[in-house]
């Protein structure tokens, strides 16, 4: 999932789940049935989870863009002479 | 937000959370509710009127309930307790409450009900004051909601009075 796809499924997550507490509550309230309002609440929360919990395609519209390897090579980063041993340890790219 | 796992977690919590919400909201949409219940006690009879070895004087009574608490019924109420209670003044106490009957109305289709019975629990004063006394019957219930707050009310009944004789 790419950054804006992560944005798009907090904002999806927050929206859904309100609205269907808002839903689940007017429904139970004008049906007077609390067990009702509980099952309308926890059918928006399963079609919330379905939404935006599996990494679908519409998540991976704005892949982040790498420039070339080849571009690296050619602005090597420059050295630091007098403490070499701290070169090369920044920690791993945490990216899946 | 990056990762199955964090998003799972995510509904979780902010689910909950709003549930924890509606809850609250459920709890709170009791107070638009304004009851109107009306109860009615008969004593039908003094079976007996006695002082006990110990002292205390003992009555026991044949009672008619009637009420009609539909209207304590909300959406959001689980059952509603009810008891009578015989109340009276003494010297030594301004209050005295004595439980004659109790009973646990679990839906509205229930509430409404007339009971024709002798007092579920003995009618006994702490002393030797019951002769000739005034006294109340008051019906107390208690709202127990499916979440929030519980609420509690009573409708006093006056103008009862004990013989003047054990019999």
């Amino acid at each position: 999932m790419d950054w804006q796809g992560q944005k798009l499924a907090e904002m999806l997550m927050q929206l859904l789940l309100v609205a269907s507490a808002v839903a689940a509550f007017v429904v139970g309230y004008a049906m007077a049935d609390f067990q009702l309002m509980l099952l309308v609440y926890a059918g928006g929360v399963v079609l919330t989870a379905l939404v935006t919990v599996p990494n679908w395609p519409f998540f991976n519209r704005h892949p982040l863009k790498w420039l070339d390897a080849a571009e690296a090579d050619r602005h090597p980063r420059p050295q630091v002479s007098a403490t070499p041993s701290t070169v090369g340890k920044k920690k791993a790219g945490k990216n899946k | 937000m990056h990762s199955f796992g964090h998003r799972a977690n995510a509904v979780a919590t902010f689910a909950v959370t709003i549930l924890a919400a509606m809850c609250f909201a459920a709890s709170f949409s009791d107070h638009f509710n304004s009851p109107s219940p009306t109860a009615s006690v008969k004593i039908l009879n003094i079976n007996w009127f006695q002082k006990e070895a110990n002292g205390n004087d003992e009555v026991s009574m044949t009672l008619n309930i009637s009420a009609d608490l539909s209207s304590l019924f909300t959406w959001n109420t689980k059952q509603v307790f009810v008891f009578v209670a015989a109340e009276y003044e003494t010297p030594q106490n301004a209050l005295n409450q004595v439980s004659l009957w109790d009973g646990i109305i679990p839906s509205k289709e229930h509430a409404k009900f007339l009971i024709h019975t002798t007092n579920k629990y003995r009618f006994i004063d702490q002393g030797s004051n019951l002769k000739g006394k005034d006294f109340n019957l008051t019906m107390h219930w208690h709202i127990m909601p499916k979440t929030g707050k519980m609420f509690a009310d009573k409708i006093v009944m006056t103008g009862y009075r004990l013989p003047e004789q054990y019999r």
